[in-house]
């Protein structure tokens, strides 16, 4: 900023010459003031919008059908709501009877999250504690960084990793006849979903005010004792705030578990039992239901589901951290 | 009462020790009482070393019952553990490690009342020991203390190597697998028999058509997004709501978001599958990524600034603008570069709303630098892979290494670009 | 005022005893030496103050007392400190130990984000055994450390509530309060009083007062007339050297160097 402005002043034509079509260019934007603060308003309002459009079109693919612009409820009449949520059987493509029950599914969505979150939590917040607690300096920029790569790896290519070299793995070790499975999944989700849980763990630790742990540390607490006497009460409202934003990501994320899970439609037995997501359903049959079939319509259901779920947890760990911040201000 | 008799009888043996040497200054007594009275400097103690001057030194007084005259007092099992340390005022003290004695005749009062009580039932061959405590060095408890500090810092270390190694080993063997397909011709050449042969050239141009697309429309919306909620937003309930937006905007999985682009823009908007929607569809998913971002960089512009460009009678957008923006532009851009990662990688939300397995390219002129156009369907990197993968059998296994380390390589290097952006800003940080 | 000559003649018959003996301290930030070649006895059992202008290194010195100064990682410290006969630098020395027996008390109140009891028994817990000390031998301990800063008629009722919903006189109580279960030699204060109201400092600075002879007490203030108040001997600093160290009546009646007059008249600090 100073630089430019000294640069700015210095004499010289060509400077100078730039300097009033600078004024000219500023005066004509100043006069745009009203439009560009009304667009800046409208774009503050996108959020909303966007998220109440998901939900509609959502909602209404789901629901309506659009013929000759008209929309004529249809899913309403057709489905039968009891069987969706309580059968575990999933059979869309049936020549007998097609059934939609997403039991099965959420059961592989719930093994595949919970088992992922038994790996990623434990791992994430003590990673967090070590980042933050535990390094200075360069390490601690390096570890950062590191973890902040860890995030940016596409979830296709976590899925080829799953399919490609953890899969060939997980057979060689235990023996199991596939390598695609709610293991491989799991930490798969693990790894994708360990960056978030720590970035966000150790913001919360960080914004521990310093003076708790010199206080503490003054009364010869340990730097361990000051992380779990101190820290972890102070910090525990960001630390669940973490964990829950790392289920909302492994509940919702899609490519990696469809690749790496084996994909069948089934409540998984075990770790070595293939599973199907609520995620993976979509991406996977969507192309092949007919437009504006049951079917596909159903995968919208799923959707909004999924919608539900994770907004759910979102809306949970907001209010969990709005609740931190809330009480250090009081 | 029978314990307390026994203990009574006997030889006890009275020695002050250097640590680490058992030297010859002890003397024996009939009873513990006298050994005890000695210790306490009121009995006939004439050691070598006078008991008073305990802790002077490094060493400890021992008070040992021996089970006959000939046996060792060296043999003999502590069986009580006194401290005494004589910078402690007053006469306080429990005789702990915590809480020691102030001075040697303290504890031999204590320690000849507890016997009194009959506390200390000393049997022989073992021993009471009245160690010196000195001041602020670590104590049996402190030693604990320190190990398990160590082992929960080893711990965490693991845990974060446990995150650290799989990404440095998942990255090499990906590497070394995709060795064989590298070249320059696999990044320039189109893919030819459904990807089977040739190179990657039509997804990555198609990458990059969606990623500038997406980007040209998330970013000056989300931009201004940004700039609404740090600068204009009020605390109230209706920017309150937009904040959850924004978080559970971010929150939406990517495969709704796909529901939301074939629902919104392929079907109601009459766009078809087409790089137009996929590219709406990748830019409404990135955006509370820059809005965030953005929000961030402009919150870490100092009040100050603002106050002072008030002051001299500027409006608000004159302050963003002349004040605010230029101080944070580099923050936003992070957040910015961000987004075009994210997007490059992403697959779930083009599936259904512009990306193609397979699409034939032209292999030179115009046809190859500009192979889509609004309306066509694209290929894109992230599809592609996962095309090679799942959707055709015999694809080359170095290819797919090939696409997956290419895809890695592009989106890992724009991060480190907004990386290396933030590292830079942050030490070019004036306030 | 009357307690400090008593405890001054007393000494003058008897050799004084000294709590905290420092020789040639020096201690850098980095490259920047904040501490010259220090010596300085402080005498146990009284209350000793530090007065200097801002930036003259006050803190820092106190903070180098129970090496709290350490967690910054950039400082490097030269000389001796002995605090009761012990070398505090030495190899052997535990830090948790050292600050178990010299407690710290900062400027602003920091009682941590547990409840007032959890406050008052975070030292008894961080150096106990588990299991080693008994409920009801905490909660005496509790009670009596409470009674000692007169806090617990306060809070008697409500012991679990937030240590951080106190007032913050209350909590400049606490936070002496938790330091006394531990049975500390030494008690460090960083300006006590500086974010406290008028009243509140009144009642912290007779606290302060109560705490003589059983506790040898250092605390660094800005504030000429609480020094004169509450400190029976005073020490001068000034850019990281010691000007003048004297019986509290004496230092201001009768400075002996004219830095110090010139800062208790006021003129520069
Ligand atoms: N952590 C630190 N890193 C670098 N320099 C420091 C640090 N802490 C203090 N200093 C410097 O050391 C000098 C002495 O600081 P100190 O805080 O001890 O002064 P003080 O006498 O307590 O001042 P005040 O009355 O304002 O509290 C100051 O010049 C300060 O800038
Ligand atoms: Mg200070």
């Amino acid at each position: 900023m100073a630089s430019s402005n000294v640069a700015d002043v210095r004499p010289n034509r060509k400077g100078s010459a730039f300097q009033s079509f600078r004024q000219l260019v500023d005066s004509v934007i100043d006069a745009c003031e009203p439009i560009v603060e009304w667009m800046i308003r409208l774009s503050g309002w996108s959020a909303i919008v966007f998220v109440l459009a998901i939900f509609a079109f959502v909602f209404a693919q789901a629901f309506f059908v659009f013929e000759n612009d008209s929309m004529i409820p249809s899913l309403w009449t057709k489905l039968d709501f009891v069987e969706f949520f309580t059968s575990v059987k999933w059979r869309p493509t049936s020549v007998v009877r097609e059934q939609y029950g997403i039991v099965a599914l959420l059961a592989g969505t719930g093994a595949v999250t919970v088992t992922s979150m038994l790996i990623a939590v434990p791992l994430g917040l003590g990673a967090a504690v070590y980042v933050s607690e535990f390094c200075h300096g360069k390490t601690k920029e390096t570890l950062k960084i590191i973890i902040e790569l860890l995030a940016a790896i596409p979830s296709v290519v976590w899925g080829f990793i799953g399919v490609a070299v953890l899969g060939p793995l997980i057979i060689d070790v235990t023996g199991s006849p596939i390598g695609v499975n709610v293991l491989n999944a799991s930490l798969i989700l693990a790894l994708m979903s360990v960056p978030v849980i720590v970035s966000v763990g150790e913001d919360s630790l960080k914004a521990v005010p310093d003076s708790y742990r010199e206080a503490a540390e003054a009364l010869g607490a340990s730097k361990w004792e000051v992380v779990y006497r101190v820290l972890f009460p102070a910090a525990k409202n960001g630390l669940l705030a973490a964990v829950l934003l790392g289920v909302g990501r492994a509940i919702g994320e899609t490519m990696a578990v469809l690749m790496a899970s084996g994909h069948k439609a089934q409540i998984p037995g075990g770790l070595l039992d293939p599973a199907r997501t609520l995620t993976a359903t979509i991406a996977a049959e969507m192309g092949e239901a007919p437009r504006g079939g049951d079917h596909y319509r159903v995968l919208f259901l799923i959707g909004i589901v999924l919608f539900a779920l994770t907004f759910l947890v979102n809306l949970i760990a907001d209010v969990v951290v709005k609740g931190i911040k809330g009480k250090q201000n009081g | 009462m029978a314990d307390a008799n026994r203990s009574q009888a006997g030889c006890y043996v009275v020695h002050s020790a250097e640590k680490g040497t058992a030297g010859p200054n002890f003397q024996r007594f009939p009873t513990m009482e006298e050994a005890v009275s000695a210790v306490a400097g009121q009995g006939s103690f004439n050691g070598h070393q006078q008991p008073s001057n305990l802790t002077k030194s490094n060493n400890s007084l021992v008070i040992a019952h021996l089970s006959n005259e000939q046996s060792d007092a060296s043999q003999c099992r502590p069986r009580h553990r006194f401290y005494v340390d004589t910078h402690l005022l007053g006469s306080g003290g429990d005789g702990t490690e915590r809480d020691p004695w102030p001075d040697v005749p303290t504890a031999a009062k204590h320690i000849l009342s507890m016997a009194g009580d009959g506390k200390l039932n000393l049997r022989p061959n073992e021993q009471i020991v009245i160690e010196s405590r000195k001041m602020f060095t670590a104590t049996r408890l402190e030693k604990k203390k320190m190990r398990s500090q160590r082992i929960a810092k080893g711990v965490f270390f693991c845990m974060t190597l446990s995150l650290v190694i799989p990404v440095f080993a998942i990255l090499g063997y990906l590497f070394v697998q995709a060795w064989p397909a590298l070249s320059w011709d696999f990044v320039t050449l189109n893919p030819k028999r459904m990807g089977t042969e040739g190179g990657i050239w039509a997804p990555l141009v198609g990458t990059f058509f969606l990623v500038l697309m997406s980007l040209l429309m998330a970013a000056p919306v989300g931009v201004m997004a940004g700039v609404y909620l740090n600068e204009y937003a009020k605390d109230n309930w209706f920017n309150r709501i937009i904040n959850l937006a924004v978080v559970n905007l971010a929150g939406v999985p990517s495969i709704v978001h796909a529901l939301f682009g074939l629902g919104a823009f392929v079907l109601a908007a009459g766009m078809g599958k087409s790089l137009l929607a996929a590219s709406l569809t990748l830019s409404v998913m990135t955006l509370p990524v820059i809005i965030t971002s953005t929000r961030e960089a402009l919150a870490a512009v100092p009040k100050s600034f603002r106050e002072a460009c008030w002051n001299m009678g500027a409006t608000k957008w004159q302050t963003i603008r002349t004040i605010v923006l230029p101080n944070s532009i580099s923050g936003i851009l992070t957040g910015v570069i961000l987004q075009v990662a994210r997007a490059a990688g992403e697959t779930a939300p083009i599936i259904f709303t512009g990306a193609a397995i397979f699409l034939p390219v032209e292999d030179n002129g115009v046809g190859y630098w500009l192979p889509y156009t609004l309306k066509s369907e694209v290929m894109a990197l992230s599809m592609h892979l996962y095309t090679l993968r799942e959707q055709i059998n015999n694809a080359p296994l170095a290819m797919q290494y090939g696409t997956a380390v290419v895809l890695i390589g592009l989106v890992l290097s724009v991060n480190s670009v907004s990386i290396a952006l933030r590292v830079y800003l942050r030490s070019r940080k004036k306030w | 005022m009357a307690d400090a000559e008593a405890v001054s003649k007393a000494d003058a018959a008897t050799p004084p005893k000294y709590s905290i003996t420092a020789k040639d301290v020096s201690l850098w930030y980095g490259d920047f030496q904040a501490l010259k070649n220090l010596t300085i006895n402080i005498q146990q059992g009284i209350i000793t103050g530090l007065i200097g202008p801002s930036g003259c290194g006050k803190t820092t010195l106190l903070r180098s007392f129970n090496r709290i100064n350490e967690r910054y990682g950039n400082v490097t410290t030269k000389g001796e400190i002995t605090i009761l006969g012990k070398n505090i630098y030495d190899e052997d020395v535990s830090l948790s130990e050292l600050r178990k027996s010299v407690g710290m008390v900062f400027q602003r109140p920091n009682p941590l984000p547990i409840s007032v009891y959890e406050n008052v028994s975070f030292g008894l817990r961080v150096h106990s055994d588990r299991g080693e000390l008994s409920r009801a031998k905490r909660d005496e301990l509790v009670e009596e450390a409470l009674r000692e800063v007169q806090l617990w008629d306060a809070v008697k009722d409500n012991l679990r509530q937030k240590a951080t919903g106190l007032t913050l006189e209350q909590q400049q109580k606490l936070c002496i309060a938790r330091l006394l279960p531990l049975k500390p030699r030494v008690i460090l204060m960083d300006e006590p009083c500086s974010a406290l109201d008028a009243e509140g400092i009144e009642k912290v600075e007779n606290l302060i007062s109560s705490l003589r002879q059983k506790y040898t007490v250092v605390i660094v203030t800005h504030n000429m007339a609480q020094a004169r108040r509450a400190t029976d001997e005073c020490i001068y600093m000034l850019l990281g050297e010691i000007i003048e160290h004297a019986p509290t009546s004496d230092l201001f009646l009768n400075p002996q160097k004219k830095e110090t007059e010139m800062y208790i008249e006021g003129r520069y600090g």
